[in-house]
């Protein structure tokens, strides 16, 4: 999980999976149980007219219902109105008095979650109030395996998160879940893995050593770039922020859309910079607490395809005229 | 943001991440605009960033030039004026067929 931000702006959780994933079932429990906190304000959106899963979701500080159209694309202007609504509501209040800290959003099964961040970055107002913590997707454990193998959708869905919850794992033969958990491995190995039985966590058994992944068929609208596989980067010692946004910038503007994610922690003279992007969308980078776990700092992982990893590292110094790796 | 040119219009782009005081931003942009310079060079391009007039200025060896507000602007114009993408993936930048 990423580590808190200090600098007032309130986190937002992209809770997403697809249809039928089992997102408001994890989501209830999640409440119920306050992992995210006491100050915490629901966003559901459902691509649907008629509204269901509000009524589940008592345990929020607040519920606001975004219904009729998914929010990655119809709905993404009543999505830019609701969180400006809350971001309005918790200036009016003292910096401190007990404000919002978490905002979660739930998207419809038919979302993209690239699509929002774009939209909350390209926002004057809440670029300077929101930040993007995370991205939850649930993952159906009985038909997840049959989703991946026709839905483009699904493959997108899973490549865009930060951790991946398992649902329903009760009900799966073991060997199917060993097959999926291969295949989501395949598809973004980045991610954490959990379990959970109605929103409860639940232990995953020790994955089997022999256990493979589904082939997954190149869908009609995919091209033949390969699938989108994680790469590492080690950034030499005392890089140089201003020469490394350079490279990063042109990189993102060249193959911004085969770049999934780029996510690290980079140390510099200023302090401990997280750093995140989503395709072409860039986050002003969080300044982390200087204590805490520092040892993947200056480890960044590229998510994408079209390009040999290696080819990243050599790319960047010879970018920043630095010697050869 | 000014309200007759409308600069800056969005609070801190990334890539000025970590720069505090106005003396940080300043030094940062000047250092920047170095590395930018050497890089677009080669593609027969230019920038320049006095630290006085917001924005960067890419323009090309002919003297089109054009300003703009951050790095990201900066990529796309470089594309525009020079006609082709500056791609650092390039198996040509990354000398592999030398």
């Amino acid at each position: 999980m990423t580590p808190e931000p200090r600098d007032g702006r309130i986190r937002l959780t992209i809770l997403g999976g697809y249809l039928g994933s089992g997102k408001t079932t994890w989501l209830r429990h999640q409440l119920h149980a306050g992992a995210f906190g006491p100050r915490v304000h629901v966003i559901v959106n459902e691509a649907a007219e008629t509204p269901v899963d509000d009524a589940l979701l008592a345990g929020a500080g607040g519920v606001t219902l975004l219904a009729g159209g998914c929010c990655c694309c119809t709905g993404r202007a009543a999505l830019i109105g609701a969180l400006r609504t809350i971001c309005d509501a918790r200036s009016r209040l003292a910096a401190s008095a007990p404000r919002l800290e978490r905002i979660v959003l739930e998207t419809s099964g038919l979302a993209d979650p690239g699509a929002i961040v774009a939209a909350v970055q390209a926002d004057p107002v809440l670029v300077s109030h929101i930040v993007l913590v995370e991205t939850i997707v649930t993952v159906d454990a009985l038909h997840a395996l049959a989703q991946l193998a026709t839905e483009p959708l699904g493959r997108r869905q899973i490549g865009a998160a930060d951790r991946l919850v398992l649902t329903k794992v009760d009900t799966a033969e073991p060997q199917a879940l060993a097959v999926l958990r291969a295949t989501l491995g395949e598809i973004n190995g980045h991610a954490a893995l959990s379990a959970a039985v109605l929103g409860v966590e639940v232990a995953l058994p020790p994955q089997p050593t022999d256990a493979r992944p589904a082939p997954l068929p190149l869908l009609p609208d995919e091209d033949a770039r390969g699938p989108i596989r994680p790469a590492q980067v080690t950034l030499p010692e005392g890089l140089d922020w201003s020469a490394f946004a350079v490279w990063l910038s042109a990189l993102l503007h060249a193959r911004g859309d085969d770049l999934v994610r780029v996510k690290g922690v980079i140390r510099t003279p200023a302090g401990r910079f997280l750093l995140q992007t989503v395709r072409k969308v860039v986050q002003s980078p969080e300044i982390l607490p200087e204590q805490g776990d520092a040892r993947q700092d200056n480890s960044i992982v590229f998510i994408g395809r079209g390009y040999r990893p290696e080819d990243l590292g050599r790319s960047m110094h010879r970018f920043l005229g630095l010697p050869s790796a | 943001m000014c309200n007759a040119c409308g600069n800056p219009a969005a609070p801190g782009h990334w890539t000025e991440a970590g720069t505090v005081t106005p003396g940080d931003r300043l030094r940062a942009r000047f250092h920047r605009i170095g590395v930018l310079r050497a890089i677009l060079r080669p593609y027969g391009l230019t920038a320049d960033d006095n630290g006085a007039v917001p924005g960067i200025q890419v323009g090309t060896l002919f003297g089109a030039s054009v300003i703009v507000d951050t790095l990201s602007d900066v990529w796309a114009e470089a594309e525009r004026l020079c006609g082709r993408p500056i791609d650092p993936l390039d198996p040509r930048y990354l000398g592999d067929d030398a």
